[in-house]
């Protein structure tokens, strides 16, 4: 017998998860030099793919501006620290605070278009960023981009930023999944299968999208802090439009709803791609990953392995209706 | 200004089509209101538009004298007023628990950065939530399925989980859209009583229903829909045997007492 509130007092599943697989994973990487600095990458990628998990598969923003919110906090990064001589720990404040307000007010505007047309809007989003941040010369570098970021207080080797990288994940997987066990979080879910439903509950759903919007941001634009301080260089080319669909593709391929699925994505895909001879073959593993993806498994390889679990549980267990077959459309405006 | 939910000359034009033309219905506390009429007559229609779904071109909707005439959804329900669909918007996925967790959305205590940052305050709310959720669990029967998936479970059972879930909300009224259509006779029988109950406790309901036999023994008034006009109105009883009714509703089935046969 269970009682109730046994699932919200019991351990989070998922950090769990993640900080054991960190814990046990890290000893082992920093042994290798080249391991040391993919796993810095392959984290500010992992960051970037739990932005999309919680833009798409949690609020329903099919997002392809994280690039560009990773892009605001590099530079804020950049700039507070390089022009203004903040400590590079301040500054990870406003690499966050920026990018959600924008993703927030942005939000606000276009969530009450369709899915798709908001798709188009954080698209267009990215690109008048990128292109803000080449013209304003004076304050981002243009073209050229800024170099000598200092790196982020003691941590200034590879080791300390793989470290500080993997557990900013964990943080970040601690808090996705506080949200997601809260009221709000189920609020997220339902208003992403049915907004008539979830406006019924007493939903405000341009608010709630707004406010997991810009979640998502803060969480891309931290992402960017750590790429800044880690590289030491920015360019308009560092965190680009390229870089947003990449997150968007490894958070679909690993499991957009699933709060691991976008670091299992990136593990597996970018981690894989990496170790492949040729550089210009990625493009094609991407695009086939993702056409087996969306013709096997809709729901990422995480939906896959769920299902198949469950199957395994329930054998004469049919699958569940699709939510379309119980609530056809009831017109409502 | 008299307590209960009270809309009054709603009238809903989509282009050129009236759907409804000066409606007037009330809600006592306590009581259920039934709401009959053909597919079409305008009962959904009322329904959207007494929660906010659809604007009305005139009329004004009130709970408890206050007014709440073209609020948004989300403000119409902070104001008591739930609703269910005619057919039931559910994610087949969600457990019985977390469905009827989602209907206290209206009022969590708790705030979206507090429950992010996971705040004692958050974990707490949560856990009075899971609490508060019990009773309305065991008023309906649904207990012992709280951890099934509700795609598992019968139409009449969905239902009730929506029944559950509009009284998670807080909901000094309930809106019940056809919640009769598709159940067994014990699945009717069941909901009935439920229904019977909640508004026992206190709760105003408003049933759309075209279980002639269900609307007699359920409701205390009943109102009778056409072309968007009200029809008749008065105790079920007066309303069922009112001639027009008769000729406009029942007679699509047949006549009163093959009605009264079959129910």
């Amino acid at each position: 017998m269970s009682f109730p509130g046994q699932r919200y007092l019991g351990p989070r599943p998922n950090t769990l998860i993640i900080a054991v697989c960190v814990l046990v994973a890290l000893p082992v990487v920093l042994t290798r030099p080249v391991w040391t600095d993919s796993a810095v990458v392959l984290g500010v990628y992992a960051l970037l793919g739990l932005s999309v998990g919680i833009s798409y598969g949690q609020a329903g923003i099919l997002t392809m501006s994280q690039g560009a919110f990773a892009a605001i906090g590099g530079y804020a990064a950049a700039i507070l620290t390089t022009r203004f001589g903040w400590p590079p720990y301040a500054d990870l404040l406003v690499a966050m605070a920026l990018p959600a307000a924008l993703a927030y007010g942005v939000a606000r505007l276009v969530t009450r278009l369709s899915p798709l047309a908001t798709a188009l809007a954080t698209l267009a989003l990215g690109s008048v960023i990128e292109i803000l941040i080449r013209n304003a010369d004076a304050l981002t570098g243009g073209y050229i981009g800024l170099a000598g970021i200092p790196s982020v207080g003691a941590i200034n080797t590879p080791a300390g930023y793989a470290c500080l990288a993997w557990g900013m994940i964990v943080v970040t997987v601690f808090l996705y999944e506080n949200l997601m066990c809260s009221a709000y979080g189920r609020a997220l879910n339902v208003l992403r299968v049915d907004q008539a439903r979830a406006r019924a509950d007493g939903i405000d759903v341009p608010a709630l999208m707004s406010a997991g919007f810009a979640v998502s941001a803060a969480v891309a634009g931290a992402a960017g802090w750590l790429y800044a301080h880690y590289i030491s260089f920015l360019s308009p080319e560092s965190l680009d439009t390229h870089i947003s669909i990449s997150a968007l593709l490894m958070a679909v391929i690993g499991g957009a709803g699933y709060i691991l699925g976008p670091i299992v994505g990136t593990l597996l895909f970018d981690g894989l791609t990496r170790l492949m001879p040729a550089a210009e073959l990625q493009g094609f593993f991407y695009g086939a990953a993702l056409i087996i993806i969306l013709l096997a498994a809709r729901t990422g390889i995480l939906g896959l392995l769920a299902g198949l679990a469950r199957r395994l549980r329930r054998p004469d267990a049919t699958p569940a209706p699709r939510a379309a077959n119980l609530s056809p459309q009831e017109s409502l405006p | 200004m008299s307590r209960g939910l009270t809309a009054t000359g709603i009238e809903v034009a989509f282009g050129g089509v009236h759907a409804l033309r000066g409606v007037d219905v009330a809600v006592e506390p306590g009581k259920v209101a039934g709401l009959i009429g053909r597919n079409g007559s305008g009962k959904t229609t009322l329904f959207n538009c007494i929660t906010g779904f659809v604007r009305p071109t005139a009329g004004r909707t009130t709970v408890d004298g206050v007014d709440v005439t073209s609020l948004p959804p989300d403000r119409v329900v902070k104001h008591g007023i739930a609703r269910t669909f005619q057919t039931p918007r559910v994610d087949p996925r969600a457990t019985v628990l977390s469905a009827v967790l989602c209907g206290f959305y209206s009022r969590v205590g708790a705030s979206f950065v507090g429950s992010l940052l996971g705040v004692p305050g958050a974990w707490r709310e949560e856990q009075r939530l899971h609490r508060r959720a019990e009773p309305i669990l065991e008023r309906l029967g649904l207990a012992e399925l709280r951890g099934r998936e509700v795609g598992q479970l019968s139409m009449g059972l969905i239902r009730l989980v929506e029944v559950a879930r509009c009284l998670a909300s807080g909901a000094r009224f309930v809106l019940l859209d056809e919640p009769a259509a598709g159940l067994t006779a014990a699945e009717q029988e069941r909901l009935a009583e439920q229904v019977r109950a909640v508004a026992a406790s206190g709760v105003g309901v408003l049933i759309v229903e075209h279980n002639i036999g269900l609307v007699r023994s359920l409701c205390d008034t009943a109102t009778a829909l056409e072309t968007g006009r009200v029809l008749c109105a008065g105790t079920p009883e007066a309303v069922v045997r009112d001639e027009r009714v008769m000729r406009s509703y029942l007679g699509a089935i047949g006549d009163l007492a093959a009605t009264e046969a079959a129910a």
